[in-house]
């Protein structure tokens, strides 16, 4: 048998895969809320720290993947930031530190015009923090699964939706106009990411169906993994869609989207762990043809 | 300067794994692993070629491929992986991460860790000579701690069937170059890009 499963990563890496994008989307789009629907000066504060505290979380199970974690620290010599995704993630990351901290103390201090602009650069980090989690398994060319350029696509799609629902979550309890207005602008963004993401995970297999033995074997099998089938495309994905879009349409019905989102969150935990999972790669004896 | 390269010559592999002994003695890999695990910095892999009645056996040994463009030099994040005036992939283990991102990213399964309790078995094993103490990726470097003293690697040495053909590619007088520049010796998996040094004749 010349197809294998990568097992060099396993569910620590999904882990961080998970909550870094999480954590970075949560940034993004609670201080997009802050400033574009003048929330209230601790929602902003709140949801950029929470953020922080979840992507801090994730790089834990990123430091103890590490063949000796105490040798991490050797993560801020990015010498090969000009081609590798873990050194250009590690500026990414300490971006979305730096600008996610001072974006808080500006909240805080009422900087108005300072935390504006400093407020779209951890935005821009958080983006970037999402999208990059992608792009770092999609750089291993010998796992032509991963090696497709909807990999970060889907990956930035699916922690944004995770965002939303960390946001629907701080959201829920409140029950003032600005904060009913802003849960259902998230609730809204939700449906079309969830969307989205079908969409794209459609495209994927299709690609896939036409592509070559280790693209093939990795999609027969998620497609044979009720995980996958059950737990992330229903219950996942097509559950919450409906339940958000039905109660988009409905009065009083936060606590139906607040359960949707939870398991928008089990479900896109489910993606990163599965796609890390479904890694095939071919011996090189195969190779030879 | 030369440019490092090999040639095998898959018909001419007796299969007696000889290659892989030398290895890892010479380069104190883990041979204590279970195989599953793979610690070996060349491989000779029993393969079944073509279908029932004509059906053969043959034994495929791999090896890094010293790319040109090596997609484990691309991802690594802190310049430990290199590359040397020879054109020889090496790995600098003071710098090395241990973040496996190079193991993942080579398409022809070189590069393994060297753990932790690696290192306790190359302590015991090879007592004051062992040559690994801290853990890292690992991976062929076509022994050039042996190229620096004018001899082959260890594995090309102590090949019985000639299967190995080591050389200068360079050097149109080395039999590697012979055999690549005249189309008989081809790289696996052209199409992913990472221009192998390494090149078989099936």
């Amino acid at each position: 048998m010349d197809l294998i499963q990568q097992h060099t990563w396993g569910w620590f890496i999904a882990i961080y895969l998970y909550l870094g994008g999480l954590g970075g989307a949560t940034l993004a789009l609670g201080i997009l809320g802050e400033l574009r629907f003048n929330k209230s000066k601790w929602f902003g504060i709140g949801t950029s720290l929470l953020g922080l505290a979840i992507l801090s979380f994730g790089l834990i199970w990123l430091v103890f993947d590490l063949l000796n974690p105490l040798r991490f620290l050797l993560s801020f010599w990015v010498k090969g930031i000009a081609h590798s995704w873990i050194a250009r993630g590690m500026v990414i990351i300490m971006g979305a530190y730096i600008f996610g901290l001072l974006y808080a103390v500006a909240a805080f201090f009422k900087w108005t015009t300072f935390k504006k602009w400093i407020g779209y650069a951890a935005m821009f980090c958080g983006f970037g923090v999402t999208t990059y989690t992608g792009l770092l398994l999609n750089a291993n060319v010998g796992i032509p699964f991963w090696h497709t350029p909807a990999l970060p696509v889907l990956f930035t799609v699916s922690a944004f939706s995770t965002g939303c629902a960390i946001i629907m979550w701080t959201l829920a309890g409140k029950n003032d106009h600005d904060s009913e207005h802003l849960f259902h602008a998230v609730e809204g963004f939700d449906i079309f990411l969830i969307s989205l993401e079908l969409l794209i995970l459609f495209a994927y297999f299709d690609f896939a169906r036409l592509g070559n033995a280790a693209v093939m074997k990795s999609a027969h099998l998620l497609l044979n993994n009720p995980l996958f089938t059950i737990g992330f495309i229903i219950l996942g994905l097509v559950t919450p869609l409906i339940l958000e879009a039905y109660a988009s349409v409905k009065e009083n019905s936060k606590g139906m989207a607040a359960f949707a989102s939870l398991l928008v969150l089990v479900g896109g935990f489910l993606l990163r762990y599965l796609i890390v999972w479904a890694g095939v790669f071919q011996y090189p004896h195969g190779l030879a043809g | 300067m030369a440019r490092y390269g090999m040639v095998m010559n898959v018909k001419a592999c007796l299969g007696c794994r000889a290659c892989m002994a030398a290895c890892s003695q010479w380069n104190q890999t883990p041979f204590w692993a279970d195989e599953f695990e793979g610690k070996w910095r060349t491989r000779v892999t029993e393969v079944e070629d073509g279908k029932f009645p004509e059906v053969k056996r043959q034994f495929f040994p791999t090896i890094c491929m010293q790319c040109v463009n090596p997609p484990c030099h691309s991802v690594c994040p802190t310049g430990a992986t290199y590359i040397n005036k020879d054109g020889i992939v090496l790995i600098d283990y003071d710098l090395c991460l241990g973040c496996g991102y190079c193991i993942e990213a080579c398409p022809y399964d070189a590069r393994y860790p060297y753990e932790r309790e690696d290192l306790k078995k190359d302590a015991f094993y090879f007592g004051e000579d062992a040559r690994h103490h801290q853990v890292h990726v690992d991976k062929c470097t076509f022994c050039v701690d042996r190229l620096e003293e004018g001899e082959e690697p260890s594995c090309v040495a102590t090949c019985v069937g000639h299967a190995r053909i080591f050389g200068d590619l360079d050097d149109p007088k080395s039999e590697a170059a012979q055999l690549v520049n005249s189309g008989q010796a081809k790289p696996l998996g052209e199409y992913m890009g990472a221009q192998p040094k390494v090149y078989y004749i099936k």
